[in-house]
């Protein structure tokens, strides 16, 4: 998968909203949000999968600690068309990490990692970044 | 200074430009925006000093830092919010009071793909169109 824009020492604290807005590619497959500490230790791997491994317009999260991956959390909501502009939302606190989707959808996953704060940002895939905000 | 914001991988081609929002902080000196190809090939080097009221540009190549430019317009105030575009073949930083700092693209970069933010700015968005 092709990588996209890396941020770091973002110091994101726990419920503190972080947006990500940008524009999923034509024909797109399946893009990724990593959301941790860094590369290796992500409180949330979010991978919407319009069609990849074998998976039909799934949501599929995770956590990874140590390069050890978590177990996944799938969502069958799949708000995200190819060929659009979308923006996500993350809050995090010591519990979990909450996920709010366009059309105000909204999940939780575990916060397995617990962080005490999202310094790391990486996306990944069929999707450009455009803004990020996190005030 | 605190640990330094960094972005990598964007993509920010001439005409394009990448607008950065941040809070300066109450106590702070001085803060700086890099941005270029990576923390060794900086197309722009933008950094006020609060205590000096001026704002040093420059720019480095292959890790060695060229001639600075000095402007004596320092419209920040600390605390306050900023926002700053960048443009094309040429740098332009619009400061908060409308005044524009331009400053050549001396090695020709043909894209932004690196930005990092030092000392007291803290980072709250950026976006790249």
């Amino acid at each position: 998968m092709s990588s996209g824009v890396v941020c770091t020492n973002m110091g994101i604290k726990p419920g503190q909203r972080f947006g990500v807005k940008g524009d999923i590619a034509p024909g797109a497959k399946s893009f990724v949000l990593n959301l941790g500490k860094d590369a290796n230790n992500l409180a949330l791997h979010f991978n919407p999968r319009f069609d990849a491994h074998g998976d039909v317009r799934t949501i599929v999260c995770n956590s990874k600690k140590g390069e050890e991956w978590g177990a996944e959390h799938r969502e069958s909501q799949f708000p995200f068309q190819e060929g659009s502009s979308v923006e996500v939302f993350f809050t995090h606190n010591k519990d979990a990490v909450t996920v709010t989707l366009p059309g105000n959808h909204h999940f939780k996953v575990p916060n397995a990692l617990a962080l005490p704060s999202i310094d790391y940002m990486a996306a990944e895939g069929d999707f450009k970044i455009k803004s990020v905000n996190f005030e | 200074l605190q640990e330094k914001f960094e972005i990598l991988n964007l993509d920010v081609k001439s005409g394009d430009s990448l607008k950065i929002k941040g809070k300066i902080a109450d106590d702070t000196n001085s803060f700086v925006v890099n941005v270029g190809k990576s923390a060794s090939d900086l197309g722009l080097h933008f950094n006020p000093r609060f205590d000096e009221s001026v704002i040093v540009c420059n720019s480095k190549c292959a890790d060695a830092w060229q001639s600075e430019h000095r402007d004596h317009h320092l419209p920040f105030s600390r605390g306050s919010q900023v926002k700053i575009h960048f443009l094309g073949d040429k740098f332009r930083v619009r400061l908060p009071d409308g005044h524009e700092v331009e400053f050549p693209n001396r090695h020709g970069h043909d894209k932004i793909s690196y930005l990092s933010v030092k000392g007291g700015f803290r980072v709250t968005s950026f976006k790249q169109d």
